[in-house]
């Protein structure tokens, strides 16, 4: 159907995961870093997807396991923008570098 | 090899149309530059806002209540690629897949049920 | 799939399993359902229940022999009954403990402090029965997202909801880490199924197939060093630690690092210990075990070295917790062949003592309103049951003579010099981090029986609870007994598995 071979998936995969690696080491703002991390998750979905179509033995289970990224990575990223609700409301800040009560 | 170089080749047009594309703006921004005159005054360097004089910060704060029903929402919206292959081979998978979807609906209500005992439905 | 087949599987199999997600979600309507004024006092006598019952049916299906449900997804054998074992074990004294758990300003416990216990104990008990990658990681996944709900649970101090920010974040990249490497081991094999993988993976060889597994070997060793909490991906510990309250700080340092190490175990040993490395001539494992080597080497001596400086005593707690998952982490350096029951013991050992003294921490550290050391000063005069309790579990995580502890060690020790004499190396490194260990352990005695003026200390303002008192009890005397008698679960273990 098409011509574009695995290699270019896998390609993305590893560029969309380097930019979310880096994004979620380097950005102050808190939700930029989730969406640093969905983009990691992501980049994994699309190594996924590609081996259940292109991979040495083509099979559904990527597809699946890919669904259930998802749901865990909903679930994740709900649960980490909970826990910044309930730290906004203790100290207005969503920038990480100023959550450095725990320092000593 | 062959059809690995014809793909690489069919991206040479995209290259072309990138090249123009950064270029056009960049000549347009550049020739502006150099032709304009650059007279500042205070009236220019205002945020426009329709004519009015600028009264407020530009960013806008949202209630917190709209970060509930999102969080929700994002659960919930995304449970759904579980019921959509079932739906999809409901032929295939009989009554089996049948109990295991009210089974996973079930937990879903009761998380639902939470929500709502917790008043985070509540719009006040 | 049709009902015959999926009514001829060995559903009793998961009967613990049934027992907790069950009790979690009735516990969870419940809390629903009565009204607010009904005192929440018997959700954490109903959860410890729920889990001695699991327990209980967990040890009636200990001669079921090998069972696989669902195609190898849920896998019932002998190395996932001794692991969830010590998960249960761990999980019943930890709710124990959580029951007189204060908050600020609130005179009970919250009641979903009790049933993300329980969902966080399902998502380990998962892991230690997974028998494919999918259910490897939502087991994982169930197990962290619990957690950090607990961490964050005291939502009106705003130091845990900090601990939590972080643990969440540093986690959920570890995560999706660890999720990459999984996705080139489906890449390369095709399958999801660690028993199909282990055929796969042993007829896979060549350069670049054994380049790619290798680097995903490396991705997933990212993802769960940081579970366990081995350098570098410790950094997290000591905040969460002290963030969170001390029954959480407990139930991270055992039960999730206890995951941790079965799901290591897991997949090291399934998936790479078959396949072959570049040159095609030892398995990957061998080839990668210098990696190993170094993670514990370095989680060794900087936990060891960043303990002595804490002044809190929770901090002191978390890097010491680090230090021993290098300490766990030598039989895998080591590749013993004696690495089961090594690492079992140990993370036994460790449930016991580490819980024991987390129950005093969490009373002295309610009583006096403080997490410093300065704390525990003269505690020997004013509580001497403490005292006496904390210097059993400090000198079992030391090591000394007598206790769990030494004979834990001992054995790690023992089997790597057995295995090989080239892992000397290790071993040194192991025995100058216990001496280490002994100044911030003996630090903490010393401050509990020698300083403190006898005038000035106040006796303690509350009572010892009734359930701590319970917790205290059975760690101190499993620290003894099975520092006298190792044999007394060492015989169960080899029983199962021969």
């Amino acid at each position: 159907m098409s011509s574009i071979p695995a290699s270019s998936f896998l390609l993305l995969a590893i560029i969309l995961f380097c930019i979310g690696l880096y994004g979620a080491l380097t950005k102050r703002n808190t939700v930029v870093v989730l969406i640093s991390i969905e983009l990691m998750l992501n980049a994994a979905n699309i190594n996924l997807v590609t081996f259940s179509k292109y991979g040495l033995t083509p099979n559904l289970t990527g597809h699946i396991f890919s669904l259930f990224v998802m749901a865990v990575a909903a679930a994740e990223a709900a649960v980490a923008l909970a826990i910044l609700i309930a730290l906004y409301r203790n100290k207005p800040t969503i920038l990480i570098d100023e959550m450095d009560d725990l320092k000593h | 090899m062959d059809a690995l170089n014809t793909y690489f080749n069919s991206y040479t047009i995209v290259g072309v149309f990138l090249v123009i594309g950064i270029l056009l703006p960049l000549v347009a921004w550049g020739i502006g530059a150099l032709v304009q005159p650059h007279e500042p005054n205070e009236e220019k360097e205002k945020t426009y806002e329709s004519g009015l004089d600028p009264f407020h910060e530009a960013t806008v704060k949202f209630h917190v209540r709209y970060y509930h029903i999102a969080i929700l929402f994002v659960i919930f919206d995304v449970e759904t690629i579980f019921l959509y292959p079932w739906a999809v081979a409901y032929d295939k998978l009989g009554l089996f897949a049948l109990i295991e979807m009210l089974i996973f609906v079930t937990l879903l209500l009761i998380g639902l049920l939470y929500a709502w005992k917790k008043k985070v439905l509540k719009w006040m | 799939m049709d009902l015959q087949t999926l009514l001829s599987f060995h559903w009793d199999t998961m009967m613990p399993e049934f027992i907790i997600l069950i009790s979690a979600t009735v516990l969870s309507l419940i809390d629903l359902f009565i009204g607010r004024s009904f005192s929440r006092k018997f959700f954490g006598w109903a959860s410890f229940i729920a889990v001695v019952a699991a327990l209980v049916s967990l040890i009636s299906l200990s001669d079921h022999g090998v069972t696989t449900i669902l195609n190898n997804s849920y896998v019932f054998d002998s190395f996932s009954i001794v692991f969830k074992a010590i998960l249960l074990i761990g999980t019943a004294l930890v709710i124990l403990m959580a029951i007189s758990d204060k908050f600020e300003n609130i005179e009970e416990v919250k009641s979903e402090y009790f049933y993300l216990l329980m969902t966080g104990l399902l998502g380990a008990m998962f892991m230690s029965s997974s028998g494919d990658l999918i259910t490897l990681f939502i087991g994982l996944e169930l197990l962290s997202i619990s957690s950090y709900i607990l961490v964050a649970i005291r939502k009106e101090n705003s130091k845990s909801n900090e601990a939590a920010m972080k643990y969440i974040i540093n986690g959920s990249i570890a995560s999706a880490i660890l999720l990459f490497g999984l996705s080139y081991i489906y890449g390369l094999t095709g399958s999801t199924d660690l028993a199909a993988v282990q055929q796969i993976v042993s007829t896979l060889s060549g350069t670049e197939l054994s380049g790619l597994l290798g680097l995903s070997f490396l991705f997933i060793i990212v993802g769960f060093t940081f579970k366990i909490a081995a350098a570098p991906f410790h950094m997290w510990a000591p905040d969460v630690y002290q963030g969170a309250s001390t029954p959480v700080a407990a139930f991270l340092s055992v039960v999730s690092k206890s995951a941790g190490f079965i799901i290591i175990i897991r997949v090291l040993l399934n998936i790479y210990a078959g396949a072959y490395s570049p040159d095609g001539q030892l398995p990957l494992l061998i080839n990668m075990q210098n990696y190993i080597f170094t993670i514990s080497a370095i989680t060794i001596i900087l936990g060891n070295a960043v303990a002595l400086m804490q002044t809190n005593i929770k901090r002191m707690f978390a890097y010491s917790s680090v230090a021993h998952a290098g300490y766990i982490l030598v039989p895998l350096a080591a590749v013993s062949p004696l690495l089961f029951e090594n690492i079992w013991f140990y993370l036994l050992a460790y449930t016991v003592t580490n819980i024991g003294a987390f129950a005093v921490i969490q009373y002295v550290v309610s009583d006096e309103n403080n997490e410093n050391i300065e704390a525990f000063r003269g505690l020997y005069k004013r509580k001497r049951s403490m005292a006496i309790a904390l210097l059993f579990f400090l000198i079992s995580l030391a090591g000394i003579p007598g206790t769990v502890g030494f004979i834990a060690k001992l054995q790690i020790i023992a089997s790597a010099l057995a295995n090989n004499p080239i892992n000397i190396t290790i071993v040194v490194i192991m025995i100058l981090g216990t001496l280490v260990s002994y100044f911030y352990y003996f630090r903490v005695i010393a401050e509990m029986f020698f300083k403190g003026d006898r005038l000035e200390l106040q006796p303690p303002k509350n009572e010892i609870p009734f359930n701590l008192i319970v917790v205290i009890g059975v760690c101190v005397a499993a620290t003894i007994v099975l520092g006298l008698m190792p044999n007394l679960a060492l015989d169960n273990f080899y029983k199962l598995f021969s």
